[in-house]
């Protein structure tokens, strides 16, 4: 492309090794404080990733140690092919950034930011202005382009944050809790946007407490809890692995009886609520239609039939024993530790 | 007497927040104490010329301007505090109480009085230590500590009353340097008659000129001269000064709600 | 990254370094003023020490101008500091060690800004120094007091950045201003060597920084020569490798 001179890391070709490796990565800080205590991490390129744990599990810890700006006090880490300590410059060639806190200067503008952004990955001033441009456009932030950060919304400042992260055409995006605090119009379109990234062939890791977002989003989810990789593997099967769904039937009444009694060919039956009869379905969700047909040839008036998957909340609380409450502080604890063991 | 048992309370509050926290004193007792050996080595020639009034050296010349110095940031320092604890919201619970208004401030002038006769007791021993010589004796020396003492209650009165007023540390903060500037305008560093313009004219006037001159007769004269008991009279004008600001101050405060 | 993008990035940071002062106004006069403020008090009260006998001028405001041109540059080299803590607080700095762009440029970036930020407290200094009666120093004199003055903004600057980067956080501040406030006062700051006394006598004549305040001194106090400039121009080198070498070393080290 004319006007680029930026440097391009060779792994735009390369592109069969995995885009994030890691080996028994850990983070130790001072006073004993084990942040991450041994992850393993195989992310093929062009995944989108998420992470999902609780506050002070070890997600931002963890993406500061991808992203170059911590180091590993255990075990090793490669991003777009390259190591994180001995070749830090080409990883952060090769990856984007989008961190929790959004830091952004409020007395530039957005425009401005972008700018300083591609001149800080070597783009030549006319071609990052063109970018500026373009990115500005693609996430809807073309008209406040000219206004001090300090003005922008929430949502605004995380789309800000986004397009500067894209201004070097990144092949890896790492979104630290990318809709904390966001309303749920801001959060689908950074969803929407996200999406699109990856159809256009960037590689997504990012970290999320929340459930909703690891299902829609990611290919792989990790669940992480206290620096450990608890789970891992598609929102699909790990869900299955915890349970399978369970249908909720309510019928007409007085038919109640009748109704578990051939549920109970299915599956499991589980305790009755709100005048429904449950039961857990033995071949998963497959198993609706002939409980429909049984039902039916009985002779019995169905009111509702409910299909209920088991969540990744349901996946967290098999793996950890508690619930994933997805709040809306920031990740002050780890935020906060800076020097190491 | 409630409110004495609440001024204790306060009070001690008050000691315990100025002295658990050392990186807090450092710079009251530091800041002066390096200006004063710097200004000791570098203009200390001064004892030298015909006009300098008869002292054995600079440093028991500059002592006292040291000492006031510290009085003068711990008043700032105890402005500090009180405005955080306003912007805390722990005065307003203080105000909620049936106590005394006053107690309110006079329990965080307890605090500042304690950092005044611990700067006192200080600037003492670097005197002893660094070969000056205290000619009022052992009754100079605590009468030295009583001078020190009530100038920092009396300056933090003053830093009371902007503490209630404005309700903002960083306001209080920013009067720091104001604290340098008086005191060129005095007789803190240099004798009166040394002085060039503006000072000259300026520390005619400026009490604070007296109360340096009443703790530096101490020093260097063996005997309660004049300058003395005009030390003490502009000590309690400031006190005074003091103790209106903070009242209407205060009054203000509650006023606005 | 070649060496175009290098100097482009550090444009940038300059830029925005400068920016602050442009966009918030009322933050600069501090440290604008405050040198100026010292002088009038300084000069108001040991003005006389020009009539011991061994004074190398009658001037004081002469004499001290250099000093308080230095504490400029201290002053701004801690304003650099203090904003370097904040970015660091609020993130914006991660922003920075995320890219591709070298430590040292980042470096360079943030501490080339102070060298020209202190000739906003310098000017002032000076037009207020010379309607007091300070000598004119000559356009010698000036400039090698100037670039005396610039060089120490990048001292102090490495200063206030290698403080930033060990505690990370804004109150650090007076730390960043003691020890250029120290740096600059233990030479022949209020008189000249042979009538310093005791301990500070001694200092004095070892600190490198007197030949550095000695050669910024020269044009206002007499005649400009080399012999005179060589030493402080010498010691300020050697003093800036030093303490850029300093924040350098925190700036790599902000990842452990």
């Amino acid at each position: 492309m004319p006007g680029v001179t930026e440097r391009r890391s060779r792994v735009h070709t390369i592109r069969a090794m995995p885009a994030i490796e890691t080996r028994d990565l850990q983070r130790v800080f001072s006073g004993g404080i084990t942040a991450v205590a041994g992850v393993d991490l195989k992310i093929a390129d062009r995944e989108i990733y998420a992470f999902l744990g609780p506050n002070g599990a070890g997600k931002t810890t963890t993406v500061r140690m991808l992203t170059t700006l911590l180091r590993p006090t255990g075990g090793s880490a490669t991003v777009a092919g390259f190591d994180v300590v001995s070749e830090a410059g080409e990883v952060r060639n090769a990856i984007g950034v989008a961190l929790q806190e959004a830091a952004l200067d409020p007395l530039m503008t957005g425009r401005e930011l972008i700018r300083l952004q591609a001149t800080l990955h070597g783009i030549r001033r006319a071609e990052g202005q063109r970018r500026a441009e373009r990115l500005l456009a693609r996430v809807g932030l073309e008209n406040a382009a000219d206004r001090r950060v300090g003005t922008y919304s929430g949502g605004m400042r995380r789309r800000l944050d986004l397009a500067s992260a894209l201004v070097h055409t990144p092949q890896i995006l790492f979104l630290d809790e990318p809709t904390t605090g966001l309303d749920p119009v801001s959060r689908k379109a950074i969803w929407e946007e996200v999406e699109k990234l990856n159809r256009e062939g960037t590689t997504v890791f990012l970290t999320t407490q929340y459930l909703e977002e690891a299902d829609n989003l990611a290919d792989q989810v990790g669940i992480i809890d206290d620096g450990r990789i608890v789970a891992e593997g598609t929102p699909a099967a790990l869900k299955e692995e915890v349970g399978r769904p369970h249908l909720e039937v309510v019928l007409a009444d007085g038919t109640m009886d009748r109704a578990e009694e051939i549920l109970g060919r299915f599956g499991r039956p589980l305790p009755a609520k709100d005048g429904a009869a449950l039961v857990e379905l033995k071949e998963g969700a497959a198993g609706v239609a002939p409980v429909v047909r049984a039902l039916d040839d009985a002779g019995l008036v169905v009111e509702s039939l409910d299909l209920v998957q088991p969540s990744l909340d349901d996946v967290f609380v098999a793996k950890t024993g508690y619930h994933l409450e997805g709040s809306e502080t920031p990740d002050v604890e780890e935020n906060e530790l800076e020097s190491p063991a | 007497m409630t409110n004495l048992r609440v001024i204790g309370a306060l009070g001690r509050r008050s000691i315990n927040q100025t002295f658990r926290r050392p990186q807090l004193i450092a710079p009251i007792l530091i800041f002066p104490t390096l200006l004063l050996a710097i200004q000791v080595g570098g203009a200390g020639r001064a004892v030298d010329l015909p006009q300098f009034p008869e002292v054995n050296g600079f440093l028991d010349f500059m002592i006292a301007g040291a000492m006031i110095q510290a009085a003068l940031l711990a008043g700032n320092s105890g402005g500090i505090a009180l405005a955080l604890d306003i912007e805390m919201g722990f005065t307003d619970r203080l105000l909620a109480a049936p106590i005394s208004r006053f107690a309110i401030v006079l329990g965080r002038l307890v605090g500042t009085a304690a950092l005044g006769a611990a700067t006192a007791v200080w600037f003492i021993a670097i005197a002893l230590i660094f070969g000056a010589k205290i000619e009022g004796g052992v009754t100079g020396a605590l009468l030295i500590i009583l001078l020190v003492t009530l100038s920092a209650i009396a300056f933090g009165a003053i830093g009371a009353a902007i503490a209630l007023r404005s309700g903002s540390a960083s306001v209080v903060q920013g009067l720091f340097p104001l604290v340098f500037v008086i005191l060129f305008l005095s007789t803190a560093f240099f004798p009166d008659n040394l002085l060039l313009e503006p000072a000259a004219s300026i520390a005619e006037w400026n009490p604070l000129s007296f109360i340096v001159e009443g703790i530096r007769d101490l020093v260097i004269s063996t005997f309660l001269g004049p300058s003395f008991a005009e030390g003490v009279a502009a000590l309690a004008l400031v006190s005074i000064l003091g103790l209106l600001m903070s009242a209407a101050a205060m009054r203000g405060r509650l006023k606005r709600g | 990254m070649t060496a175009r993008a290098d100097l482009e990035t550090i444009r940038a940071l300059m830029r925005r370094a400068l920016n602050e002062i442009l966009r918030v106004p009322g933050a600069a006069i501090p440290g604008v003023l405050a040198p100026t403020i010292f002088f009038l008090g300084l000069t108001a009260v040991f003005g006389n020490l020009t009539l011991l006998p061994g004074f190398t001028t009658d001037s004081y405001q002469s004499f001290l101008i250099p000093v308080s041109l230095m504490q400029g540059a201290g002053f701004t080299g801690a304003a650099t500091g203090v904003n370097l803590a904040r970015d660091i607080e609020q993130g914006w700095f991660d922003r920075l060690l995320a890219s591709p762009a070298p430590r040292g440029v980042l470096l360079a970036g943030l501490v080339l800004s102070a060298s020209f930020r202190v000739l906003l407290p310098a000017t002032v200094l000076l037009t207020v120094g010379f309607a007091l009666g300070a000598h004119w120093p000559g356009p010698g004199g000036l400039a090698i007091a100037l670039l005396i003055t610039m060089g120490m903004a990048i001292v102090a600057a490495a200063w206030g950045t290698t403080i930033a980067l060990r505690f990370k956080s804004q109150s650090a501040a007076p730390l960043m201003q003691v020890g250029m406030l120290l740096l600059i006062l233990t030479t022949t700051a209020y008189a000249p060597l042979a009538l310093l006394t005791g301990w500070l006598q001694e200092v004095a004549r070892y600190n490198p920084a007197t030949q550095i305040v000695d050669a910024a001194r020269q044009g206002f106090v007499g005649t400009v020569s080399w012999d005179e400039t060589w030493p402080g121009l010498l010691a300020l080198a050697g003093l800036a490798a030093l303490l850029v070498a300093l924040a350098l070393r925190g700036m790599r080290r902000t990842a452990d």
